[in-house]
């Protein structure tokens, strides 16, 4: 019953989230128990390196996960008191797009090539808010102004416009109906780099007025120190470090954040060459024992193979997935004291 | 599997027919005129007494023959076409595909009645009339696939470490663009036996007496308010014989494109 | 666009032309002399001289070729030579019964092998889908004209229900265009399948959904629409074909029609009915060629944009892609 009371006051939460896809057979483990909370109107960054489950977590709360692959879903997703995974698809539709929506990742292929973009805009408008054709259209030309498309070119199609306009049209898509939460599936990445700052800038503004929470699905660490007020790095479909932007990038505790931090270009430093994360993620039809990390970690001991690893709390809000961070820290605060 | 193993029977049946049914193909016993499916006869006796089992084995020589080597046909100079075509590009490009372009004005049938009616009728005749007009098909297939594979990186690598044109085109095109290939022919000797059995059936192809399917079919028409069987038989074999190749075809594009395997 | 129409109209006619002389050449050469059928065996050399004279048979084949492209200009495809009716009129005549069979023959085969098809995709690999699959593998492996006595059996025969031959009625079409559809239907529901199950995976129908839309509308506006362009084009040939096809099929069921008086010109070695036959299906397939090109351009906007073609239309659109 505490539970219940404390899901209602988070606004959004997930707990426990597995998502399981089949492939020739074979289970494959995307997300292996993810929980995070995220207050009305904050920002949380999903970080972590391509095939970590990043964009699964984000289908999962959508509940838009590809059906002839999905194995399983299990866990719970609040949003505003109520657990969406168990609704019937007809109630959780009536969620979609209108209180939660999605910004894709490829703008290149996620508008329809056959509709006009107005026309994409105003179908959820329409569906949603009860309007008529008519004032649908007018109401996704406002939007379309909002995300800076002049209404001449309304009434153009995808192919007709470049890689940046079109992701503004998705993001017009995904706010047309003024949502509480917004799913960003690294919503830059595509981009040109000059393009991304325009768009993410588009973005941050669009969540201030609106007060809308956003959940940020990306691989840059740039983008989630300009937009995140958290961050869960992600690792093999799991949440192996957590907390405010602060603790992470200040105080990065697992060995993991400590490595993409290290592959990260420092200009106030001379360093002749860059640190990469060695080794590549694991197979997640066939997850490592203990931490899934250990194979790749420089700290690894025997022990980290042997069962799963909890979340240690280092401070209050700061969680890792790691049995040595604290030492770690330690080790690692010595030697910055050192320099 | 069905396919194919309905196919390499009926191939050896049709071989060995003469040896093992008890009836000539063309013996005409006046007394078992009309005879419906018995053990005597397992699938009856046509107009003239003639035991139906024997002439559908003995025809299927014609059904299988017509199919395989007027695809054969159709896809040799096809390719021949086609691969020209696509590789050399420019003027012969579009010298090949304005003819082929009239070929493809008619509906192929047409095409094959049209042409059957100059060559005259007859076994031979069926072949290249099919033939003929299942030539477009397979040579804008070969050039749309050499077009895609010719501009694709690994013949620019091929041709930057100076191959030879020859060798690019027997080493690299052909080798790439022959899956869709493998597949087109079992299902064009699919279409050329449903093509074949039409052209009998109009009487521009295979002749009567002759037990090709078609013509079976042609000349038992006017018996088959009385006795459909006559109607009936022909006709499932030359639906299963048809199917077997469109099943051998689908196995094989499915073996070869894993896309559509999930 | 309708400059676009008016481009292709006119690419037609050089295409029609060489038809006509390539058929009139290979009547030129088809062994037999039809003067001989037309008289019987009976005739004197005298006769036969005066009815190719008569026929226009005894002057060189460049004279008559020219004579008959001149004719044909004027819609004139010559006089049949056993009837001596105009073959332009008996085409006229007869074509009604050609177009609604095969018209008839298509929209029962989209009417119907569309929705099956997406059924299918929608149910990929199950039960449905499989039996389906096997019974359009089934259809495509049959000869309509096998199928359409098999009809004839049932309905006519046994049942009474349906007339079996001739055309005086919608009633009388009913057996044709199943015996006709059924290859295409096969078809067009595997074809519909796989470009559905191509277009239903892809990033815009997970937006669709995404928006909350109803899975009923995802399917039908947004994702058959992009699976649309390879459906129409099978669609296009099949009509063809269909035209084709109803050589056999008409004279299975004795509808007079082109097909019909293909086969009988042909038998009886009229040629001028056989080429005027096969040169008037070689323009309706021309027209429904240049039909199923603007579908496309109907559906597909990036089509249509080709077609349009104005260079201020082509600048603006690569400025934007860049």
């Amino acid at each position: 019953m505490e539970q219940k009371i404390n899901h209602q006051d988070v606004f959004f939460s997930v707990e426990d989230l597995k998502v399981e896809y089949t492939s020739g057979g074979e289970a494959i483990h995307a997300v292996n128990g993810v929980s995070f909370q995220l207050p009305k109107g904050s920002t949380i960054g999903l970080v972590g390196e391509t095939g970590a489950g990043k964009t699964s977590i984000a289908k999962a709360i959508m509940r838009i996960l590809p059906d002839h692959a999905t194995r399983s879903v299990e866990g719970k997703i609040y949003f505003d008191g109520q657990e969406l995974l168990s609704l019937p698809e007809n109630d959780m539709r009536k969620y979609r797009g209108k209180s939660i929506s999605m910004i894709f990742q490829d703008p290149m292929t996620a508008l329809n090539p056959v509709k006009t973009v107005v026309a994409q805009i105003a179908e959820g408008i329409h569906l949603h808010q009860k309007l008529s054709k008519h004032d649908a259209i007018k109401a996704a030309i406002k939007m379309l102004e909002t995300v800076g498309i002049s209404e001449d070119r309304a009434y153009e199609y995808p192919h007709q416009f470049s890689g940046g306009m079109k992701q503004r049209v998705v993001i017009a898509i995904a706010l047309a109906c003024n949502p509480q939460l917004l799913i960003a599936d690294e919503p830059t990445t595509a981009l040109d780099v000059t393009i991304q700052a325009q768009v993410l800038d588009l973005m941050k503004n669009l969540q201030k007025e609106t007060g809308t929470a956003m959940i940020l699905i990306t691989h840059d660490l740039g983008v989630v120190a300009d937009v995140c007020e958290s961050v869960a790095v992600v690792y093999a479909g799991k949440i192996v470090e957590y907390g405010s932007k602060e603790d992470i990038f200040d105080h990065a505790s697992h060995p993991y954040t400590i490595g993409l931090f290290g592959a990260l270009p420092d200009l106030s430093k001379d360093v002749a060459r860059l640190s990469p994360v060695e080794g590549l993620p694991p197979d997640p039809s066939n997850l490592p024992e203990g931490c899934s990390f250990a194979p790749r970690c420089p700290h690894a001991t025997p022990e980290c193979s042997k069962a799963p690893i909890p979340m240690t709390e280092l401070r209050p809000g700061h969680q890792v997935r790691c049995i040595r961070c604290k030492e770690l820290c330690k080790n690692i605060s010595g030697e910055r004291g050192s320099k | 599997m069905f396919g194919l193993f309905f196919i390499i029977v009926l191939f050896i049946l049709s071989f060995i027919s003469p040896f093992i049914c008890r009836y000539d193909y063309e013996e005409i016993v006046m007394k078992s005129r009309f005879a419906l499916p018995s053990l005597e006869h397992l699938l009856g006796c046509d107009e003239v007494g003639r035991d139906i089992l024997s002439r559908i084995l003995y025809g299927a020589k014609f059904t299988l023959s017509i199919g395989i080597l007027s695809t054969a046909f159709s896809c040799v100079f096809g390719i021949i076409l086609g691969a020209i075509s696509g590789y050399f590009g420019g003027i012969v490009d579009t010298l090949i595909m304005r003819i082929l372009d009239i070929f493809q004005a008619f509906p192929n049938i047409l095409l094959a009645i049209a042409i059957s009616t100059v060559l005259g009728k007859g076994f031979d005749k069926v072949i290249y009339a099919i033939g003929i007009s299942g030539i477009p098909a397979f040579a804008r297939m070969m050039r749309a696939n050499i077009l895609t594979i010719r501009d694709s990186e690994y013949i620019e690598a091929a041709s930057s470490i100076n191959c030879t044109t020859f060798r690019i085109i027997t080493r690299h095109v052909i080798p790439n663009a022959i899956a869709p290939l493998i597949v087109q022919v079992a299902m064009g000797i699919a279409s050329a036996a449903l093509a074949a059995s039409g052209l009998s059936f109009l009487g521009f192809g295979v002749q009567a007496p002759t037990p090709e399917w078609g013509a079976m079919l042609a000349s038992a028409r006017g018996y088959m308010r009385d006795y459909p069987h006559m109607v009936i038989i022909p006709g499932i074999f030359i639906m299963l014989t048809v199917l077997s190749f469109n099943l051998v075809g689908d196995a094989i594009r499915d073996a070869l494109d894993p896309k559509l395997r999930d | 666009m309708s400059r676009y129409i008016i481009k292709r109209l006119l690419q037609m006619i050089p295409i029609l032309i060489i038809v006509a002389i390539l058929i009139f050449t290979l009547m030129y050469f088809v062994p037999g002399d039809p003067v001989q059928i037309i008289l019987g065996d009976n005739a004197t050399p005298e006769q036969i001289a005066e009815t190719e004279a008569q026929l226009g048979l005894d002057q060189p084949y460049i004279i008559r070729l020219g004579k008959y492209l001149a004719g044909i200009c004027h819609l004139d495809f010559g006089t049949s030579y056993m009837k001596g009716t105009p073959v332009g009129a008996d085409l006229l005549e007869r074509f009604p019964n050609t177009l609604i069979l095969s018209s008839l023959s298509i929209l029962f085969t989209i009417v119907i092998g569309i929705p099956l098809g997406i059924q299918c995709a929608m149910h990929a690999n199950k039960l449905t889908d499989k039996i389906l699959m096997f019974l359009t593998m089934l259809g495509n492996s049959m000869p309509g004209f096998w199928l359409g006595l098999l009809l004839v059996l049932l309905f006519s025969v046994k049942l009474n229900w349906l007339p079996s031959n001739g055309a005086d009625g919608l009633e009388y079409f009913i057996l044709p265009v199943v015996a006709n559809s059924v290859g295409s239907l096969a078809d067009i529901t595997r074809q519909t399948r796989s470009s559905m199950l191509e277009v239903i995976r892809s990033d815009y129908v997970v937006t669709a959904r995404s928006k909350g839309l109803p899975e009923n509308e995802v399917i039908w506006k947004h994702a058959l629409p992009n699976a649309l362009i390879p459906i129409i084009t099978l669609c296009g040939s099949r009509f063809g074909m269909m035209l084709g096809g109803t050589v056999i099929i008409e004279s299975v069921f004795t509808i007079p029609g082109i097909g019909t008086y293909l086969v009988n010109g042909i038998n009886s070695r009229d040629y001028p009915i056989v080429q005027g036959s096969i040169i008037y299906i070689a323009f309706i397939f021309a027209i429904i060629m240049l039909i199923t090109d603007l579908i496309y351009a109907y559906v597909d906007p990036r089509i249509k944009a080709q077609y349009v073609g104005g260079a201020a239309k082509k600048r603006k659109v690569k400025v934007s892609e860049n």
